[in-house]
């Protein structure tokens, strides 16, 4: 018993602790600056994409001299720890602390925080990697704009490539939470309407540790294909597990975002074969992807992943816009983006739809495969190209 | 069936890793919140063994050696000085090793997933009850129960163990019958570090290696040495093996209840016995 009011004695001075460390200095206003703020998972469940959003960031700061509208620009970086909770409390700061704009987050429940702040706020604000198409919806949020891919696409994609693989039935095992739900109740409205049969479906909690005993009924089960609507660490351990029992040899795995070269690293010669939906690709080949790949390949000496590529790609874009307006004013900036081309976009052209601030764009599909270097020892191949009217509905008010 | 083996590898990995948290607490008092850590830095020694020699075996003793030596390190400079003040001066410690820890993996392995292969004689399945298993699963669960045995003889039968268990009832006597205290409780702190180590050796191949593995696990192991009673290492190889039983029943039958079902456990437990599920039966340790 006194341990344990010992142990309770210690909770409450850990937290007491981790609340001290993270609270940093306040940071004075600076007009002479473009201030940044970036709240991005640096740790949690995807931990492992925050860091590279930065390194792609600084590469698009980087590319036109660190200014932009004359001024240094500088991103003050938080981590949300992949938790709503935090990217509220970070933004808020950031915000006080006069950022000039938000870029971020990476899981989908911190960036529809975040952009809830933004709009009472007035604060535009940058999201390239999360994928809940609640963030861009007709009559939104004015200050949220989004340049990377929705959930929507990539699960059109899934369905397309159950459709011409002519699967007959699908066993789905989902992340427990709303973006992931939602995507899942549409592929399989939409795949029983296709006359595959679902023949089972499984909601892991998000962040969960083993699959094993998911694998088994998989592999218990008559499935020709296995859909996973999950990422990260999820997609990484659930992958890695079923090819302990050779579940890719007899049955085609594929999902909305389960494989990229990031998360095939952790997966191992088990993820050869696993089909996914990409967001960006170092081999899409257009001038100016060679001179982001190039440039990130010289400063960091990898090939730039999935989320280096559309942080890069939706900043770069941005900051372009907020120089051609040549005005401090966020609500020129905002104007000005929503109806916003990109010609030159690493990803080919895309379109800022000002309906919904949705940027419209390529679906690609891939596979992965082994690689040879440069690239990494399981790198994805693109199979397949959707162009933008295969992958987005008609915007609806 | 297949439902149960795989409850017992999950239960037996949990056993690897909480034993070596409830021996600490057990034996020193003293909560390892770093514990987690040392699972995770257990698991990318073992990796990189793995892959520089090419042996599942060196990299499994390197971990538990090396991992082993880091805790002593750390019971040397960092906790001795702590012994006889507040309980929370410890926690603070142990919260500030995994963030030692923590940035020292990223610094010599990056933020990225690594990966682990399985070594090629434990790599195959095998057709148990019509399911599919990794024989690497019942490899977990058989090396799982001989740590389980030997850390038992060695805390109840040998003379180290009872100079330990002498040590942590009252260390002043002990220390003035001229006895090295400060050395024995250097060694069961490296024991259990060393036992962090090696559980994180033996689940490198079966997970991606990540810096998350150590505050996804840590959870789990306080658990498992709260149903088990604090130190009792007879409860945590029961309370391992229970929350790996519900774990794999959950997953089989309502994955999304999963962690709502292991905190009920825990919930019901602290109402119901809050000296843990095993306590009558072994008070000594």
């Amino acid at each position: 018993m006194v341990a344990g009011i010992k142990a309770r004695h210690g909770v409450l001075f850990g937290a007491m602790a981790v609340a001290l460390l993270c609270t940093g200095p306040a940071r004075a206003a600076d007009p002479d600056k473009f201030k940044i703020g970036g709240v991005v998972s640096l740790s949690g469940t995807y931990g492992i994409f925050g860091e590279d959003m930065r390194k792609g960031v600084e590469i698009a700061i980087e590319q036109r001299g660190g200014k932009v509208l004359g001024k240094p620009i500088q991103v003050i970086w938080e981590d949300d720890e992949t938790k709503p909770q935090p990217a509220v409390q970070k933004t808020t700061r950031l915000i006080s602390e006069g950022v000039q704009m938000i870029f971020g987050a990476v899981s989908s429940a911190s960036s529809i925080a975040i952009m809830n702040i933004a709009k009472q706020r007035k604060i535009p604000h940058l999201v390239t990697m999360s994928a809940d198409d609640k963030i861009t919806v007709p009559n939104g949020s004015r200050y949220t704009f989004r340049t990377s891919n929705t959930l929507g696409m990539e699960q059109r994609m899934a369905l397309s490539f159950t459709k011409e693989q002519k699967l007959k039935r699908v066993y789905g095992v989902t992340a427990d939470y709303q973006a992931t739900r939602d995507s899942w109740e549409w592929y399989r409205r939409e795949a029983e309407k296709a006359g595959v049969e679902i023949v089972g479906a499984d909601f892991a909690p998000l962040g969960n540790r083993d699959y094993s005993s998911i694998v088994d009924k998989i592999a218990r089960s008559n499935a020709d294909g296995v859909a996973l609507f999950m990422t990260g660490s999820d997609a990484v351990t659930m992958v890695k597990q079923a090819g302990q029992v050779d579940l890719g040899k007899t049955r085609k795995i594929f999902g909305p975002v389960i494989a990229d070269e990031t998360m095939a690293a952790g997966v191992g010669p088990a993820s050869i074969g696993v089909y996914s939906g990409v967001r960006y690709h170092f081999t899409v080949d257009n001038p100016a992807n060679r001179k982001f790949v190039e440039a990130f390949r010289k400063k960091y000496n990898e090939l730039p992943s999935s989320a280096a590529g559309e942080a890069y790609d939706g900043m770069a874009w941005w900051l372009d816009t907020v120089e051609q307006t040549g005005s401090w004013d966020k609500e020129k900036w905002v104007a000005a983006f929503e109806n916003s081309v990109r010609d030159n976009s690493v990803e080919g052209r895309k379109s800022m739809r000002a309906c919904d601030h949705q940027a419209m764009q390529d679906g690609l599909w891939g596979v992965v495969e082994k690689g040879a270097p440069p690239a990494p020892a399981y790198t994805m191949k693109i199979v397949k190209v959707f162009p933008p009217n295969q992958v987005f509905d008609a915007c609806q008010p | 069936m297949s439902t149960l083996i795989i409850g017992l590898s999950l239960g037996m990995l949990l056993f690897l890793l909480a034993s070596g948290l409830t021996l600490i607490f057990g034996m020193l008092g003293v909560i390892n919140f770093a514990h987690g850590a040392l699972y995770m830095l257990g698991a990318y020694i073992a990796f990189d063994i793995g892959r520089h020699t090419g042996s599942f075996v060196a990299g499994l003793i390197g971990a538990t050696v090396l991992v082993a030596a880091a805790g002593a390190l750390i019971e040397r400079l960092a906790l001795r000085p702590l012994y006889n003040r507040p309980h929370f001066y410890q926690l603070i410690l142990t919260f500030g090793v995994i963030l030692v820890i923590s940035e020292l993996v990223k610094i010599v392995w990056g933020l990225g997933y690594q990966e682990s292969t399985m070594p090629e004689a434990l790599a195959g399945t095998v057709e148990l009850f019509g399911s599919t298993i990794p024989v690497y699963r019942l490899f977990v669960i058989g090396f799982g129960a001989l740590v389980s045995g030997g850390l038992f003889l060695l805390i109840e039968k040998s003379t180290f163990g009872m100079l330990v268990r002498a040590a942590s009832s009252d260390g002043e006597m002990v220390r003035l019958l001229g006895l090295p205290v400060s050395s024995v409780r250097m060694a069961v702190f490296a024991l259990g570090s060393g036992l962090a180590g090696l559980a994180g050796a033996i689940a490198a191949p079966l997970f991606p290696i990540e810096l998350g593995m150590a505050t996804n696990t840590i959870i789990d192991c306080f658990i498992v040495v709260i149903l088990g009673g604090l130190g009792n290492i007879r409860g945590a190889v029961a309370a391992s093996l229970l929350i790996g039983l519900v774990r794999a029943l959950g997953y089989a039958y309502m994955p999304s209840w999963v962690d709502i079902l292991t905190f009920a456990l825990l919930i019901a437990t602290l109402l119901t016995r809050p000296q843990g599920l095993f306590f009558r039966a072994t008070r000594s340790a």
